[in-house]
């Protein structure tokens, strides 16, 4: 899954952005409003976490301007007020959710997991694919209730093929989904990956649509 | 410049002065040209009537004078008034005082009996004033049949005009003393008007200063209101002073209590104790986070009551705040009813309804089983009333009391308790409303919200 921060603390900006990858997320950061509104309109990203008091363009506009310009991401809005009155604000301007600063790093965590989840259309945090199981709370996966040890870049994968369970996902949309912006990209290690993930995962549930890419289905 | 109220008072005073003077001066030198004219006119009828008197045909066929005309100017040479009787091109008989010009009268037929009158160049190259006629002598021996003979008289028009200049050299002259005695008049009164708010500016300048603390010098009846209104501005906003130092005090206070337990926390971190006392330290940064919220949302109530404002309409509020909720609580199946009829609108700011009722609405949402309905209706004594139903848990009687008062959660793993139903009581309160809890008919709790109304 890849994320992008748009945040102007730097401290901050690096909390997040260190935590949200040591859960296994690609994560882009943008230090004000003009660079995130450019990089939401540009990369495809799986969720957003977005400050409101941005420098150049303040964080309403450019949610506004993302709507307007059709990018569907789902947003979570971090803000230092906290009132009724501005959360009915960000969430008629297009945010999914809201959380007031001073925030707990858990608490972000879980939104942006159930936010991701929801809006691929998972109710339950644990997505089953036959013996397979991801439980999006903890990052484990298990296969018949036996734990199976994944690194960084296979658990993303996994991840996002778990979650787009039953659809085809080309090795492109993986690429761009599974790597920061600012990563050395190369497709070919997408195949390494996925060989690792049927090795380790001892099931037939990652098939190869020739031509196309992935999917993953129930054997 | 333009700005200054001397200013604009002495430009509008000057602009009807000159403009009204102007238009005197205009319409006094019509009338005396006018009237200057009139009596020019006459006199040359008189001349002209005269001549035609004195005027008959000899015994040749020539027309004479019988006698000279009376006026002695018409024997002066270029005296400036003239006469001359016949035809333009060959008169037969002319003043003395043509000498040996004759007046170049313009072709012109002129029925018996009517008199014309012309502006033509004259004797000397000055313009006159003509006034002719054509008369029909008796006949005689000499001529049997009538003879009609053209008569004209004229008058030099330079003597008229000398007359018109100079009357309109004085008029004017004077005109431009009276209008400049009619400024300067203005100027003294303007001085003398505004001397109140020069008064004012010096005990403004007191207050600042911090001599003074309210106007209270005797001002006009103009600005007594004015006056009024600045002292309650003073009062008010000495009030929302005292009032912010006393919540920042508390605010404080609520801070550092916290602040200190967490540094000693710090201070007595290891590796070892850091998973036990981290969720401790969290929770007081929580609580923080929540003393803050509640003095803001106290503070800016605080603030915006006894201003006048345009009322907040209630329906408008609670489905924004719902559409809000629903995507916040998305997820956990809650259908959340708006039922307020629309005109409902809360006497105050928009912004504090949405903080008291949104806080109620979040918590209903926080714990109830799968449905919120928010209700209102007008109350008693000017005052509407918000209910917040849920079909959650609800909550004992005996408990009541405790959770809308400030720094009490019943259940610190479900969020939304806690300071936010205090938040409620206070703002309410200093609208001179208040929140109850009872027994919900959804089978939960009911929060009952009392605001005064706009209307």
């Amino acid at each position: 899954m890849r994320l992008l921060v748009v945040e102007d603390d730097a401290d901050l900006a690096r909390q997040l952005t260190e935590r949200l990858s040591a859960e296994g997320y690609a994560v882009d950061r943008a230090g004000d409003g003009e660079e995130g509104q450019f990089l939401g309109e540009t990369e495809p990203y799986d969720a957003v976490v977005l400050d409101l008091g941005l420098p150049k363009v303040d964080g309403l506009s450019v949610l506004r301007a993302w709507r307007a310009a059709g990018v569907a991401t789902p947003v979570i809005i971090l803000t230092a007020r906290g009132t009724w009155s501005e959360k009915v604000q960000g969430i008629d301007a297009g945010a999914d959710d809201y959380l007031a600063k001073p925030f707990n790093m858990e608490e972000l965590l879980a939104r942006v997991r159930a936010l991701i989840r929801r809006t691929k259309g998972h109710a339950s945090p644990e997505i089953a694919c036959g013996p397979v199981v991801l439980d999006t709370r903890t990052g484990r996966v298990t296969v018949d209730g036996r734990p199976v040890d994944l690194t960084a870049h296979e658990h993303r994968v996994l991840s996002y093929l778990m979650h787009r369970k039953g659809q085809v996902v080309s090795r492109t949309e993986l690429t761009e989904h599974i790597y920061a912006q600012d990563f050395d990209r190369d497709s070919n290690t997408i195949e390494v990956f996925v060989g690792r993930l049927r090795r380790k995962l001892g099931v037939d549930v990652i098939r190869t649509v020739r031509g196309l890419g992935y999917r993953m289905e129930e054997a | 410049m333009t700005r200054s109220l001397r200013f604009r008072l002495l430009a509008g005073a000057a602009v009807w002065i000159v403009l009204a003077l102007a238009m005197a001066g205009v319409v006094l030198s019509g009338l005396f040209r006018d009237h200057v004219m009139a009596r020019f006119e006459a006199e040359l009828g008189n001349h002209l009537a005269q001549l035609a008197t004195l005027l008959e045909i000899a015994g040749d066929g020539k027309p004479v004078l019988t006698q000279p005309l009376s006026d002695p100017r018409f024997r002066r040479p270029l005296s400036g008034l003239y006469w001359q009787v016949g035809p333009a091109d060959a008169p037969v008989l002319r003043a003395r005082s043509l000498w040996d010009e004759i007046l170049q009268l313009p072709k012109d037929e002129v029925a018996d009996g009517e008199i014309h009158q012309h502006r033509i160049p004259g004797p000397g190259g000055r313009f006159v004033i003509v006034m002719e006629r054509m008369i029909t002598l008796p006949a005689s021996a000499a001529s049997p049949s009538a003879n009609p003979i053209r008569i004209a008289v004229a008058a030099d028009e330079s003597e008229l005009l000398a007359v018109v200049d100079a009357f309109e050299r004085v008029l004017w002259l004077s005109l431009g003393i009276l209008a400049a005695v009619l400024i300067a008049a203005a100027l003294v009164q303007v001085a003398v008007g505004l001397q109140p708010l020069t008064r004012l500016r010096d005990e403004l300048a007191a207050l600042r200063s911090g001599a003074k603390r309210r106007f209270d010098s005797a001002v006009p009846s103009e600005v007594a209101p004015l006056v009024a209104d600045l002292n309650a501005l003073l009062s008010h906003s000495e009030e929302v002073v005292g009032r912010a130092r006393l919540q920042a005090g508390n605010l404080a206070h609520a801070l550092k209590t916290n602040l200190s337990v967490l540094a000693n926390e710090a201070e007595a971190l290891t590796p070892e104790t850091a998973r036990t006392v981290a969720p401790a330290m969290a929770r007081r940064v929580t609580l923080m986070r929540r003393h803050i919220d509640h003095h803001m949302a106290r503070a800016r109530a605080a603030a915006s009551r006894g201003l006048p404002g345009s009322g907040t309409p209630v329906l408008e509020r609670a489905a924004g705040l719902a559409r809000t909720l629903e995507k916040l609580h998305a997820g956990r199946g809650i259908t959340l009813t708006v039922a307020v009829p629309p005109g409902l609108a809360f006497a105050g700011e928009r912004e504090d309804l949405e903080e008291m009722l949104g806080n109620l609405m979040d918590n209903a949402c926080a714990w109830a089983r799968g449905r919120v309905v928010v209700s209102a209706r007008r109350g008693v004594a000017g005052m509407i009333s918000v209910l917040v139903d849920d079909d959650g848990p609800g909550l004992p009687v005996d408990r009541r009391e405790a959770v809308l008062t400030a720094g009490v959660r019943l259940d610190e793993s479900t969020p939304g308790s806690g300071l936010g139903l205090a938040v409620v009581r206070d703002v309410a309160r200093l609208y001179g409303g208040d929140v109850r809890l009872a027994d919900s008919p959804l089978g939960g709790l009911r929060a009952e919200l009392m605001l005064p109304s706009q209307d």
